[in-house]
């Protein structure tokens, strides 16, 4: 099996381009004010997804939310709204109120925020396992990076599922950055699509600025798992345009040019052009575009208005069944370290 | 093995500024940078690599200008994959270098223990000495900077408890400077964990260590007394050691005189060190960030207690982190011992 | 009217101080919120702090070129309407208060 360069995708129906316009734009104001936040001392840290609008929401799309699962790291805003996820809770993740997020990840259909790359890729295996062992037909659907891709657990995972069938879709977003480091520097041979074939399962390598062709190539990696195919790898190959984090400069390792140049790709400006050409008029746009800064602005709100989290939460969720070790440790920080 | 007067200039920064007496003050984050620098030009068999050390400088800067300085050879940048990093060092070791690899955060050496703990740690054993690992690992650590997941945990204890290992964590300037040279002068594996809440601070760092008049070599596991003190032991590394005199400082307010001691070296500990302190204080509390359950204060006192049972007059008390994940931002204060904390359990030792 | 300060946030995991380099506003200036009003030089890199509030800036504490510590106060606005809570400096543990009092051991 060779990975294939996928084409340029056909257009989306309009109301579902639209859609996706909707939920890409409202990522890049969130993830907008998330930055502003975090240089007004709101959030100790924030990991901007800026230009990556359209493989994460794109892939999103896809899936199927009554019976797929999608398995996130930490740089998946726009995957996370696509899907539902309450965004004040997403966001609660980087307030540092709690490290795995504040929504709940079994009914959104998208596991806690992970800060470990590569770490929950294992774990998209084994649940699409599990819905081939109880007779379901979900998928599961991991997010991971370039830089992630040079993980062993991402290595083994990908073996794994290619030895099980299992019914998963990696979806690697090849932003080309992985903090300071480039593809050339981090993926030997240069393609991600490209080792699926050692791992015996189709790979395809899209453009990820390219909304339309992301959702189709997920769509088809989906339908292959789902009728047994077993799992197949998408790269989507994208940019991080803003530092890995707001604790990063990038002017100490990265030509401004080819910033530049990927800002010129823009995602979401490109979805709106499309959307210009396809017969939307500037008033619809307009409107999309009011509805996506008023909802960002009111999840900016919502994360600033979020309590702190009950001192007793340190102790509440380590174990389903609590130790009397643990109690009494509780009960010690109570009157020692409470107020 | 003699080693030559350590020159503790600053190589990168110039923000550096000499004091009477020849110590030059900076932070530890600078105080890591020169000793990182004089590893390299003294032994060309040195190399530094990992994740973001190279062209950035690492994600605090510690490994700033190595790589402009040394070329990329010596210098590097690898892949994500912390398992590869311990493993390659291991290799280059047995190949004649002397690597001192950098895992980016303390939750990120978990995919690179399997090489550490079956690898590294034991090669020399498995060889019957033939092959050593002069490798030093170092590793950004503990809590305090209201970081994600997996960027404030504490990992001495499982280090530790590893045959093999050698383990450090500095608490100033001086000793990350002196301490870190040392333990890339010796021929087995060092773990050397730099409390990343102390990267900022400034503190003198001497030119010639301390410990070692002349430039003879310091032996490894050394502790330090940083405050001399009659009525109990306070016993901490890294971050925890300021915590300690600043309880020390309150408590002075009572007329109590706390002594308190660096451990520094996590592995070996140094027991006489700690026993002697005892015999002079009969008490003893051990501060640490990790949880409770089987951390290094259970060592500690366990060592206490073997060396120094019948100058005790309370058992040994430990003020930790509980049995639970190292916590996000807020949650963080709570989780890490307080002056208050630590007060009750010296009130405790002191009115056993 | 309701007079709020800003202060230097930690700005990257666990740093301790920062330099103004240059201010985008000055006293008397209306501004909106995430409009411009410093940019700042860390240990790590420069950034640009958007304001956190819409309203009337009243007073710059800090001159250019002059650092500042995290928790210090960088400006001081008139608000028209209370934007809720903005910056947080961390709570370094290091609380000055304390409840346990000691009684040295008889000797």
């Amino acid at each position: 099996m060779q990975a294939q360069e996928a084409r340029a995708a056909d257009p989306l129906p309009p109301a579902h381009a639209r859609s996706l316009y909707r939920a890409m734009l409202t990522a890049r104001l969130i993830d907008g004010e998330a930055i502003a936040l975090q240089r007004q001392g709101v959030l100790p840290a924030y990991v901007s997804a800026r230009g990556q609008e359209a493989a994460q929401a794109g892939s999103a799309a896809a899936l199927d939310i009554e019976r797929d699962f999608a398995f996130p790291t930490y740089r998946e805003i726009a995957a996370a709204l696509t899907l539902g996820v309450d965004m004040v809770g997403y966001l609660a993740s980087h307030r540092a109120l709690w490290h795995g997020g504040l929504y709940d990840p079994v009914a959104s259909r998208f596991g806690a925020v992970n800060a470990v790359v590569g770490g929950p890729v294992p774990h998209a295996v084994g649940w699409a396992m599990g819905e081939r062992l109880a007779g379901r037909t979900g998928c599961a659907l991991s997010y991971f990076g370039d830089g992630a891709s040079s993980e062993g657990d991402v290595h083994e995972a990908m073996n794994l599922a290619g030895v099980m069938r299992a019914p998963v879709v990696f979806l690697c977003q090849n932003n080309r950055w992985a903090l300071s480091v480039p593809n050339e520097r981090q993926v030997a041979g240069g393609s991600i699509a490209a080792r699926a074939a050692g791992y015996g399962m189709p790979g395809v390598a899209v453009d990820g600025n390219d909304v339309a062709a992301v959702y189709r190539a997920t769509r088809q990696a989906l339908e292959h798992a789902r009728s047994g195919g077993g799992p197949s790898l998408v790269e989507a190959r994208t940019y991080r345009i803003e530092p890995h984090s707001t604790s990063d400069d990038t002017s100490r390792y990265r030509d401004p040019d080819e910033e530049r140049q990927w800002r010129e790709r823009d995602p979401v400006a490109r979805l709106r052009a499309e959307l210009g050409e396809a017969g939307h008029t500037d008033d619809t746009l307009a409107r999309v575009e009011r509805e996506a800064r008023e909802s960002a602005e009111r999840v900016r709100d919502g994360i600033c208005a979020r309590p702190e989290p009950d001192g007793d939460d340190l102790f509440r969720y380590v174990y389903a069944e609590p130790t009397d070790e643990l109690a009494r440790q509780w009960r010690a920080w109570r009157e020692e370290a409470a107020p | 093995m003699t080693v030559t007067p350590v020159n503790a200039e600053c190589a990168s920064t110039g923000s550096a500024h000499e004091e009477p007496g020849g110590a030059v003050e900076m932070s530890m984050r600078e105080a890591i940078n020169s000793a990182l620098h004089t590893a390299l030009r003294e032994d060309p068999r040195t190399l530094v690599f990992g994740e973001d050390v190279g062209r950035l400088g690492g994600v605090f800067r510690v490994t700033d200008g190595l790589w402009h300085t040394f070329g990329e050879d010596r210098v590097f940048d690898t892949p994500i994959s912390e398992s590869a990093i311990i493993g390659a060092a291991v290799g280059l070791a047995m190949n004649g270098f002397r690597p001192i690899p950098e895992l980016q955060f303390d939750g990120f050496a978990y995919p690179a223990v399997d090489q550490i703990v079956n690898q590294l740690a034991r090669m020399h054993y498995r060889t019957r000495g033939a092959v050593t690992m002069p490798v030093t690992v170092r590793l950004p650590s503990f809590g305090g900077i209201r970081a994600p997941e997996h960027h404030g945990e504490s990992l001495e204890a499982l280090f530790a408890h590893v045959p093999g290992l050698t383990v450090v964590a500095p608490s100033t300037p001086h000793d990350a400077h002196h301490l870190l040279l040392r333990s890339v002068r010796t021929d087995d594996p060092v773990i050397y964990l730099e409390p990343k809440a102390r990267y900022w601070d400034r503190g003198p760092v001497g030119r010639r260590n301390d410990e070692a008049p002349g430039g003879t070599v310091e032996p490894i596991g050394a502790s330090r007394v940083v405050r001399a003190g009659r009525h109990a032991t306070l016993i901490a590394w890294g971050a925890m050691v300021r915590r300690c005199l600043q309880v020390a400082d309150l408590a002075a307010e009572d007329g109590v005189e706390l002594e308190v001691i660096d451990l520094r070296w996590l592995k070996p500990i140094d027991a006489d060190g700690l026993a002697a302190s005892v015999a002079r204080t009969r008490r003893a509390v051990v501060v640490h960030e990790a949880p409770l359950t089987a951390g290094l204060g259970a060592e500690v006192a366990a060592l206490v207690t073997e060396r120094a049972f019948r100058d005790l007059a309370a058992p040994v008390q430990r003020v930790t982190g509980y049995d639970v994940p190292y916590p996000a931002g807020p949650l963080e204060p709570r989780y890490l011992p307080t002056n208050d904390r630590v007060l009750l359990a010296v009130q405790r030792t002191l009115e056993y | 009217m309701t007079e709020r300060t800003f202060t230097l946030p930690d700005l990257g995991e666990g740093l301790v101080e920062a330099r103004v380099l240059e201010w985008r506003v000055a006293p008397g200036d209306r501004v909106g919120r995430n409009e411009p009003l410093v940019e700042l030089e860390t240990a790590k890199s420069a950034v640009e702090i958007p304001s956190p509030h819409a309203g009337v800036v009243t007073r710059l504490h800090v001159e250019e070129d002059q650092l500042v510590r995290v928790g210090d106060t960088l400006v001081t606005f008139d608000l028209e309407r209370d934007s809720g809570i903005v910056g947080t400096v961390p709570e370094e543990a290091e609380r000055t208060e304390r409840r346990v009092r000691l009684r040295p051991p008889e000797e």
